[in-house]
């Protein structure tokens, strides 16, 4: 080890400052590291960093047109929604159009039917009292003049007077006929003399009328 | 106790700056720097292959998330002091620049009895002076291709009078890159030295906790020396001259 201080010592104290032929050895050393770094060792580094942030930039990419995409299903979702609200308003108010329309429909037609019906009774109603009245006219005559002669005693037999008497008495009862809505009690007592047969018409006339 | 040291010191106990030295065809060599260069060489040619065929742009290893993040603060620097486009190869220059220096610095913290060896070879004039002139060689080629004529015209501003002070400022250049550097790690080498003469029972404390400020003093002054090559390639080739400092 003394050895080697002896060779240096020669030199005085500041001999370290000066650079000898170690220099050169020194260089090239560098410049192989030098070398070696930028040849092997730089670009394949810098290669994986740029494969990384293109990774990175293509991973945001992605995500931003993953959530581009949620949003607009969301926004396809409540525009689907919103349509079928209004589907479903709409049909409710067709229903319920439809459903006034019939309501209007069925009392129109249970109206006319009233109607048809009260019409057919009135024309039933008027019939029968033809009937009666026809009856009464080909009947009445011959009970009435029969009684009247029993209890006259005289013949009425006689066909012009008979069909006069007649003829008047229903014309009598026809007119009471007419005013008979007024009141039963007022018609009663005027033909009396008739009594019950004429009496039991307007009667039963009455009932069915109130029915 | 600091009697003593000096004492010790005066006594030639402490060497600063001998080197076992080689003698071939008439020149001297030194044997520990060349050595130990080539050790801090080999280490950091063995990291560059393995990066190499490790490299992935997946899942880096912790190495080369190292490399990437030196690469990165390089390229940024680049960038913003001179444009890549301007240089590209001062990245890798660089690049390898700070880790070769790094790992040269690093050699400090090896045992003390193999020191004799395997110094920090920073802490020898010639691998600094070899880089800085080479650095600087190639700064100055570069502001020459990159500005022509145009290059020469910063030593005359802002005032012609001020050539010499422009010129002795260029040439300073190399010489303060390489000696801070140099400096830095024998002044490390010489602390150790010293904190060697106290007695072996208390010599391991003060010896420790050197070694690991020495390791910081080694990452600052790798970063310094990489900094600084940037900046004066940007001073010689920037698009437009900041001055001329």
């Amino acid at each position: 080890m003394s050895s080697y201080y002896l060779a240096a010592a020669g030199g005085g104290g500041n001999l370290f400052l000066i650079p000898n032929a170690t220099f050169f050895v020194e260089l090239v050393i560098f410049l192989i590291v030098l070398a070696v770094v930028w040849r092997y060792a730089v670009p394949p580094v810098k290669r994986a960093m740029d494969e990384r942030r293109n990774m990175v930039r293509r991973q945001i990419e992605e995500s931003q047109q993953a959530s581009k995409r949620l949003a607009e299903a969301e926004a396809r979702y409540s525009q689907a929604l919103a349509d079928a609200r209004v589907e479903a308003a709409k049909i409710r108010e067709t229903a319920r159009a439809d459903a006034q329309e019939i309501k209007d429909e069925m009392r129109h037609q249970a109206e006319q039917e009233v109607a048809r019906i009260r019409e057919r009774g009135e024309e039933q109603l008027a019939h029968q009292r033809e009937q009666i009245i026809r009856d009464m006219r080909s009947e009445l005559g011959n009970l009435a003049v029969t009684l009247a002669s029993r209890i006259v005693g005289e013949s009425v037999a006689d066909d012009a007077r008979r069909a006069g008497t007649v003829d008047r008495f229903l014309d009598e009862l026809h007119g009471m006929a007419g005013a008979d809505s007024s009141s039963r009690g007022t018609a009663s007592p005027s033909n009396s003399s008739t009594d019950s047969a004429g009496d039991g018409v307007v009667t039963a006339r009455n009932g069915r009328r109130r029915r | 106790m600091t009697s003593e040291l000096f004492a010790a010191a005066e006594g030639g106990n402490v060497q600063v700056g001998e080197h076992p030295q080689w003698h071939i065809l008439g020149l001297t060599i030194n044997a520990d720097t060349v050595i130990s260069t080539g050790i801090a060489a080999l280490i950091v040619m063995a990291f560059a292959l393995y990066l190499a065929r490790t490299a992935t742009g997946k899942v880096p290893t912790r190495l080369q998330l190292i490399f990437e993040t030196v690469t990165e603060q390089v390229e940024r620097q680049v960038e913003s002091n001179l444009g890549i486009r301007t240089a590209p190869f001062v990245v890798p220059l660089a690049i390898t620049l700070f880790f070769f220096i790094l790992i040269a610095n690093w050699l400090a913290v090896l045992p003390h009895a193999w020191e004799e060896y395997i110094r920090p070879p920073t802490a020898d004039v010639n691998l600094t002076f070899a880089m800085a002139i080479f650095v600087m060689i190639l700064v100055w080629i570069t502001g020459i291709r990159v500005k022509g004529r145009h290059y020469f015209k910063h030593f005359i501003e802002p005032y012609p009078v001020l050539l010499p002070l422009n010129l002795v400022e260029e040439l300073t250049k190399p010489i303060t890159l390489s000696l801070r550097l140099f400096g830095n790690i024998l002044a490390g080498t010489v602390m150790v030295s010293v904190l060697a003469l106290m007695p072996a029972f208390v010599q391991w404390l003060p010896t420790s906790a050197w070694k690991l400020f020495d390791l910081f003093i080694g990452l600052l002054q790798a970063l310094i020396f990489a900094l600084l090559t940037i900046l004066y390639f940007a001073f010689a080739a920037a698009p437009q001259e900041e001055g001329t400092h």
